[in-house]
């Protein structure tokens, strides 16, 4: 038993420095962050319970005795070593490994664009059409044909050796190889977005993967995995009276915890064609982009920009397009929305930022919902910012 | 000892001894882990639907 005992002593001797440093209890789950890999993490009651516990004792004999276990050594071994494990993977840092270095070349300037973005005014140089149908037709509705003498920001996208590159008035933003470039993508409109808003990225507490909508009071955050009709709802509610505010990518910055205006125009894919053109007049006439001939064609739908350019979130909805379903909303909980939410949205790793998420998180109310009928979806999400504004 | 904090260990307290030895060796396996990403991304290309294919 000495032995045996030594042995899960081990578990009690490796713990240090794992325990997550920020802990908020959501209804019946804590949230936990670790400030070593930015991870976080959706536990339990009880999982925090014998969490707390094992990082409290100070050997088997104290855990054993609080967790009032009868001496089973084998269970407690496997609690141990789970615990450490689950320790272990939360402090993991993956190191995003693949950045590259290029220098800039203006040989690459085939195509230029002009934007005027919220007053600024904005160029952006391509190397070829394949490059620039990924960025131009998101913003083709804000181009200037007047070429201002200078612009206030100039971007460069060019492919090099198969990385597709993102310069910011000539100094390299980002490198990634070229099949991943929805994070040139990601990193372009979140330049354009720090532009228009006079920000620099340590302004920020996340970019959601999200869209969101106001009625110019509170805002809204719809989140969904791909395919669930995120966009295709901001752009019925956005025919219904209401603002979209982001599609897409939603900034939450830090100095307020306001969500603010991302000037892209919407994607749709052609399985919503159907649904949005009763009530979008000119959905014909958009550009359609295919980028290859085994996939469905997009549009990129501008709407109105929304008076102001940041608005308070107040809720998160997590949305559920399937055809012929009832329109039904209901309150979720932070596990559901977490795990849709996290893996897919850049949040900032400072300490002072997590927490600042924590918080505001502890103030949105989660729903979920799930629809296919335009006009009782949008009786529900309008009765529901009644209900947001009064509170 | 803070109020919080000793309302947290009560709490804890009654969680562990309603839990039990069964329970507690289920509770340990409820969880997410949950890692952001490490730098903005639009939406992912659909599978087929990515024009460097």
């Amino acid at each position: 038993m000495q032995v045996e005992i030594h042995s899960i002593n081990f578990f009690f001797t490796l713990k240090n420095d794992l325990a997550p440093t920020y802990a908020y209890k959501f209804g019946e789950e804590w949230v936990l962050w670790y400030a070593k890999s930015n991870n976080y993490s959706v536990v339990s009651l009880h999982f925090k319970a014998l969490l707390d516990t094992y990082l409290e004792s100070k050997d088997i004999e104290e855990f054993q005795q609080t967790l009032q276990l009868k001496s089973v050594a084998s269970n407690l071994k496997q609690i141990g070593s789970a615990l450490l494990q689950y320790l272990e993977h939360c402090n993991t840092v993956v190191s995003d490994a693949n950045e590259r270095h290029y220098d800039y070349n203006p040989a690459n300037q085939k195509i230029s664009r002009h934007y005027l973005i919220s007053g600024k005014y904005i160029e952006v140089n391509f190397d070829s059409q394949l490059v620039e149908q990924l960025f131009h037709p998101a913003l083709a509705y804000l181009e200037v044909t007047h070429k201002k003498h200078s612009a206030d920001t100039q971007f460069d996208i060019y492919l090099e050796n198969n990385d597709l590159c993102l310069f910011k008035n000539k100094a390299l933003i980002k490198a990634s190889y070229k099949k991943d470039y929805h994070f040139i993508q990601g990193k372009f409109i979140f330049e354009i977005i720090n532009t228009i808003h006079d920000k620099k990225a340590l302004d920020w507490l996340a970019t959601f993967h999200g869209s969101t909508i106001t009625n110019g009071v509170n805002a809204i955050l719809l989140i969904g995995n791909s395919g669930k009709g995120k966009s295709t709802l901001s752009s019925l509610l956005a025919s219904h009276g209401f603002y979209i505010l982001a599609d897409d990518v939603t900034p939450l910055g830090c100095d307020n915890q306001n969500l603010y205006y991302n000037p892209s125009a919407v994607s749709v894919k052609s399985g919503a064609f159907k649904v949005l053109k009763p009530y979008i007049q000119n959905l014909d006439d958009l550009a359609t982009i295919s980028f290859n001939t085994t996939k469905g064609a997009l549009k990129y739908i501008p709407f109105p920009k929304p008076k102001d350019n940041q608005y308070p979130c107040s809720a998160i909805i997590m949305v559920n397009y399937a055809a012929d379903s009832e329109t039904e909303l209901e309150k979720t909980d932070i596990k559901t929305v977490l795990e849709v939410l996290i893996s897919e949205s850049w949040l900032s790793p400072n300490p002072k930022h997590a927490k600042q998420l924590l918080d505001w998180l502890q103030s949105i109310a989660l729903y979920q919902l799930h629809y296919s009928d335009t006009a009782s979806v949008v009786d529900t999400i309008s009765h529901l910012f009644k209900t947001l504004d009064h509170k | 000892m803070s109020k919080k904090t000793h309302t947290e260990k009560i709490t804890r307290k009654d969680a562990i001894k309603k839990m039990g030895k069964y329970a507690a060796l289920t509770a340990v396996g409820t969880f997410v882990i949950l890692n952001p990403l490490k730098a903005q991304s639009t939406s992912p290309p659909d599978a087929g639907g990515n024009p460097f294919d």
